[in-house]
């Protein structure tokens, strides 16, 4: 197929709704881009900044990606676009924040037991038991650790998101979320995380609280359980991240390095979500607290999901992909 | 889902609520209910509906409902003061895991959720009737 010469082109952007015409642009210019830099359509439309704007061949067809050239795409002398505003957008690194900023500060503000949780002579008391000063320090290191590693370690394949996902939730890193829901699905993300974080940190910080059975032995295999799965679980985000070079959005297959914690890429597609179970159900067994065991079972539900559509997609992906994995669970899910 | 709840965990737990007359109020919405929606389900299944049944089963509902709803709201009111009184179904701590569990606040949520909930459902099916019951003009649906 004959490629139009690139200075001969017109491009005309349409509403991929209405049709109206939104812009027409004369001799586009000299930098073959992608169409979503069209300097002279966000000239126009400045509220439609790069990350808000799908523009597509067909009005209900996907996104032009930005590594798309407009040389090579099929079009006549005349480009026609589709142009569909995808809404508010927010980094995803912003969305992440606000998730594990929120059980950070909540469970510290049970167990500091500030005012009108517990009863008022309890205000700014502390537990006697030890455990509870244990469970403090590893859940908001879990989510410090978490909060640190987006913004130092992750690397996100699509910058932003509509922020109206920010209360429903991102799932999986490198998922990307075009379509904006609606403003109630945004709500949920959010009132999960901290919904959870509140109800757990009630009871682990009650004064109430009953400590586990088996007494210090039962707290010290669940430390050793959820710190093995800590470093485990930071261990697979690194591998991850250095499977992608910085800028690139290539995908590649993870595989066992040197790291001891990475050889579990053998057995399982998606390590992390692996080792996230495995911290969680130290923490259960920590705090001998039914309101985590509810909390680490939910999770689980929701990462087996995310797993077993990565591990899907993984295979569709690469035909070479290692038979012997199983989405989360070695053997069994 | 909310005629399990209201049968068993509120009618039949709470022994004191089963002689209140809101109970009956309920029980007789519900039947007249299902009789014509499992009609309406069973001649469907076998493409014979008459238009009585359908014209029933979207329009019965307009009093139906509510009557329902007070039915239920009234029983589960009736409820709370035994509920408080005996702990049903409630957890306090101090417990070996660590839970609570206040049936009486959760009744009274339950009665709350009825305010958003009701209204969505039955302007739902106000405006299914319209959509079914308005082009009976066009086509009958009778054999």
């Amino acid at each position: 197929m004959e490629h139009t010469p690139y200075n001969k082109l017109c491009v005309e952007i349409l509403d991929a709704k209405t049709k109206d015409k939104l812009c027409f642009l004369d001799k586009v210019g000299t930098r073959p881009d992608a169409p979503r830099l069209f300097p002279a359509f966000l000239a126009r439309h400045p509220q439609f900044y790069p990350a808000r704007q799908s523009i597509r061949l067909d009005p209900k067809g996907k996104s032009l990606k930005d590594e798309d050239v407009l040389q090579h795409l099929p079009v006549g002398t005349t480009a026609t676009f589709y142009f569909r505003d995808l809404g508010a957008q927010i980094s995803w690194v912003t969305v992440f924040l606000t998730e594990y900023a929120g059980p950070l500060v909540i469970y510290l503000m049970f167990y500091f037991r500030v005012p009108f949780i517990y009863a008022p002579k309890y205000d700014f008391t502390t537990s006697k038991h030890w455990v509870v000063h244990l469970a403090c320090m590893c859940h908001s290191f879990h989510y410090v650790k978490r909060l640190l590693e987006t913004l130092f370690v992750h690397r996100f394949s699509h910058g932003t998101m509509p922020l109206r996902n920010i209360f429903k939730g991102p799932g999986p890193r490198n998922c990307c979320l075009q379509l904006s829901v609606t403003c109630a699905a945004v709500f949920q993300n959010c009132t999960y995380y901290w919904g959870f974080a509140a109800w757990m940190a009630y009871y682990i910080n009650h004064p109430l609280y009953t400590p586990p059975i088996y007494g210090e032995q039962q707290v010290k295999l669940a430390l050793i359980i959820f710190l093995f799965c800590q470093i485990g679980n930071f261990s697979i985000h690194i591998a991850l991240r250095n499977l992608r070079p910085p800028g690139s959005k290539t995908r590649k297959i993870p595989y066992p390095t040197k790291n001891p914690f990475t050889w579990i890429f053998l057995l399982v597609s998606c390590p992390n979500y692996t080792y996230e179970l495995g911290s969680w159900l130290g923490f259960t067994l920590m705090t001998q607290c039914l309101p985590v065991a509810f909390f680490t079972m939910v999770g689980f539900i929701q990462m087996t999901v995310w797993a077993k559509g990565k591990h899907r997609s993984y295979l569709k992906e690469f035909r070479d992909y290692p038979t012997l994995r199983s989405p989360i669970l070695p053997f069994v899910l | 889902m909310s005629r399990v709840f209201l049968t068993w965990a509120v009618t039949h737990s709470v022994i004191e609520v089963q002689s209140e007359d809101s109970v009956l109020l309920f029980v007789m919405a519900w039947t007249v209910t299902e009789i014509i929606r499992y009609s309406f389900y069973t001649f469907s299944l076998l493409n014979h509906l008459p238009y009585v049944i359908k014209w029933a089963r979207y329009t019965f509902f307009i009093v139906l409902y509510p009557m329902g709803v007070t039915g239920e709201l009234l029983t589960i009111y009736a409820a709370l003061p035994y509920v408080q009184k005996t702990g049903l179904f409630s957890v306090t701590l101090p417990n070996k895991y660590n839970f609570s569990f206040d049936y009486y606040t959760f009744l009274i949520l339950t009665m709350l959720s009825y305010i958003p909930l009701f209204p969505q459902l039955y302007f739902h099916m106000l405006r299914q009737r319209k959509k079914v019951l308005g082009h009976t003009q066009d086509y009958s649906k009778v054999e």
